[in-house]
């Protein structure tokens, strides 16, 4: 077993790290292979006045003059060695403009993240015990509501009414403690419903268990037999939905952090768009997938540890437990 | 007497009105539809009628508006009210329809092809083109949907023909990934197997035996990605990825309508069409699932 797992670790290890560098080479193609070329629409702006030789020096001093190969090669291993190049607009390293804006929307995003996952399982916890006459089937339907509504919605009308009818907050201040509640509200809303989907699924799994009523018929109340039964089982196989729904959250800032007027990485690839400044893209992009794989890899080494269900069979790719078990579906989504 | 004419009977002149419709209804009631369903696709016929003849459902222009009719809330006559230039918000919408259905009908058949075919062939024919596959749909997965989107579309230049692509691209993954699954499933499959051992080809047993039985888990699938990209084309029009006024997709009327929060209905107008839309198309997925 001890050595199984670690043959597995460190194959996902691998994998994930080979995953990382694939994606930065394959972002860095998708840019340059297009056929839109930013840096050349820039440089030939009338307004920015570059005369023929100076584009020239330019596309030489940054190396574009290179074959694409080559200028993958100087970007990726500058990027492996921690040095993510300049912003084309503003001429300043990148890492620092990142740094700049990172604090504010890892609050933004964490603050999201906990609203989605208490609101998953508030829903999830009422749809099990809620009488139907009070609404349960209407509880039901919410994971599906929220995934109809754009994200940039909510924050609309959470603005509507609670900063202009309300006057909760004010839209000019958008780092403000109400501020930047209701962005996470707006923010988690649309990713609590992809873990109430699958709560919900374990825990009405998990309630048609023999143990289930076993513990009812010995007097346990709802709430003690969601607490100490049900929530631990239903609950292992949301760490790979939460992994999963990671870059939702760094989607999501994009958006959220435009509707209510925040700085954050969201504005900074926005500004970053319109501006066509690709290193800065770039790198969004690759750190974007680091995070992503990075914590699914985490919650992949973590699975078998906390569910002893989980066995890894031979080579350590295939898992298997029980045919029936939503686990397996689950985890079996991350490395299919 | 009368008490044994039966309970419906009230109801069938109704049915007889139109010959089509009643038949229509008739053949519904057969597959015997919930009642949202019913509601569902009657939403989505709606949208695509939108799409196909807006001028059918809307006498109003959605580009030149009456200055002095400019923010009325919404009323008799102007049903979802007028924006900012005294345009028909509800003209408006209804004109906008045909390049968001259209752009995410785009999107899902780039998913669904792209997606769709690759996923066949490492699932069909294992080995190592199914390990080269799955690493690349690995790392489309690791790159966050939504960012992937706006890479592509930037790499491309923005106008809402782009935003399709990127979302479609953003897509493929998906749709790569489920198709694999089921055509290892279907490989292993008894009938296959004879299929092989009577002769068949390779292609004859992709086209006529795998690919038929795969695609069946990817219609709901599908129908899903369609609302989803619905949605994600709405947040890259919101954002100003797409065509530029006076184009009317619903993210981009948001989008304008999100300047204008003192007449809410700028907003809450084409935000609810999109949400009822998306609704509808994914209670027609799930029911598509589950009489799969």
């Amino acid at each position: 077993m001890r050595n199984a797992y670690l043959t597995y670790a460190a194959r996902r290890i691998a994998q994930a790290v080979a995953v990382v560098l694939l994606a930065y080479v394959f972002t860095f193609v998708v840019v340059s292979i297009l056929p839109g070329d930013p840096v050349s629409t820039i440089l030939h702006d009338p307004q920015n006045g570059f005369t023929d030789e100076e584009i020239r020096e330019i596309i030489a001093a940054q190396g574009l003059d290179q074959p694409i190969a080559v200028q993958l090669w100087t970007a990726l291993s500058h990027f492996v060695t921690g040095n993510l190049g300049l912003s084309m607009r503003s001429g300043r390293p990148v890492a620092t403009l990142l740094a700049e804006v990172l604090p504010s929307t890892l609050i933004l995003a964490s603050a999201g993240f906990a609203v989605a996952l208490l609101l998953a399982a508030v829903i999830a916890y009422g749809t099990q015990f809620l009488p139907a006459r009070f609404g349960q089937g209407l509880l039901r339907g919410f994971p599906s509501l929220f995934l109809s509504v754009p994200n940039f919605v909510i924050g609309l009308v959470l603005i509507h009414a609670f900063g202009f009818q309300l006057g909760l907050f004010r839209v000019i201040e958008p780092n403000s403690f109400w501020a930047t509640l209701f962005a996470a509200l707006a923010l988690g809303i649309p990713i609590s419903a992809q873990i109430a989907e699958v709560l919900i699924a374990n825990l009405d799994h998990e309630a048609r268990q023999e143990y289930a009523a076993v513990a009812r018929s010995r007097g346990l109340g709802q709430v003690g037999l969601f607490v100490k039964h049900l929530l631990k089982p239903s609950s292992l196989p949301v760490v790979t939905v939460i992994a999963l729904t990671i870059g939702e959250l760094l989607g999501g800032s994009l958006i959220t952090e435009t509707v209510f007027g925040r700085t954050g990485v969201g504005s900074l690839v926005q500004r970053s768009v319109t501006t066509q400044d690709l290193p800065v893209l770039q790198t969004v992009v690759s750190l974007a997938a680091v995070v992503f794989v990075g914590v699914n890899l985490l919650a992949d080494l973590v699975y078998p540890l906390l569910d002893p269900r989980v066995t890894l069979v031979g080579s350590g790719r295939s898992r298997q437990a029980g045919a029936e078990d939503p686990a397996t579906q689950t985890t079996e989504a991350v490395t299919a | 007497m009368s008490l044994a004419v039966p309970p419906s009977a009230g109801r069938t002149p109704l049915l007889r009105a139109g010959c089509l419709p009643a038949a229509a209804l008739r053949g519904l009631s057969a597959l015997r539809l919930p009642a949202s369903v019913v509601l569902s696709l009657a939403i989505v016929a709606l949208v695509i009628g939108w799409s196909l003849a807006p001028g059918l459902f809307t006498g109003q222009d959605p580009v030149i508006g009456v200055p002095a009719d400019k923010l009325l809330a919404p009323s008799l006559a102007h049903w979802f009210g007028t924006d900012h230039l005294g345009r028909d918000l509800y003209a408006r919408v209804v004109y906008g329809t045909a390049s968001s259905v259209t752009s995410a009908l785009i999107a899902v058949t780039i998913g669904v092809v792209a997606g769709g075919t690759v996923g066949l062939l490492a699932g069909f024919f294992g080995g190592w083109v199914d390990t080269v596959i799955a690493r690349l749909v690995d790392v489309l997965l690791a790159i966050p949907n939504f960012l992937l989107a706006v890479i592509v579309v930037t790499a491309l230049g923005f106008d809402t023909l782009n935003v399709a692509i990127a979302t479609g691209v953003s897509a493929v993954a998906v749709f790569a990934r489920v198709m694999r699954a089921e055509a290892i499933k279907t490989r292993q499959a008894t009938f296959v197997e004879a299929s092989f051992l009577l002769g068949g080809s390779r292609w004859h047993i992709l086209t006529r035996h795998v690919l038929p039985n795969a695609s069946r888990s990817a219609l709901p699938l599908a129908v899903l990605q369609f609302g989803l990209s619905i949605l994600v084309i709405a947040s890259l029009a919101f954002l100003g990825y797409g065509d530029p006024p006076p184009a009317s997709d619903w993210g981009l009327l948001i989008s304008i309508g999100k300047d204008y929060l003192k007449w809410p209905w700028l907003v809450y107008a084409p935000a609810f069409v999109t949400i009822t839309t998306v609704l509808s198309v994914n209670r027609i997925s799930r029911w598509l699932r589950r009489i799969d």
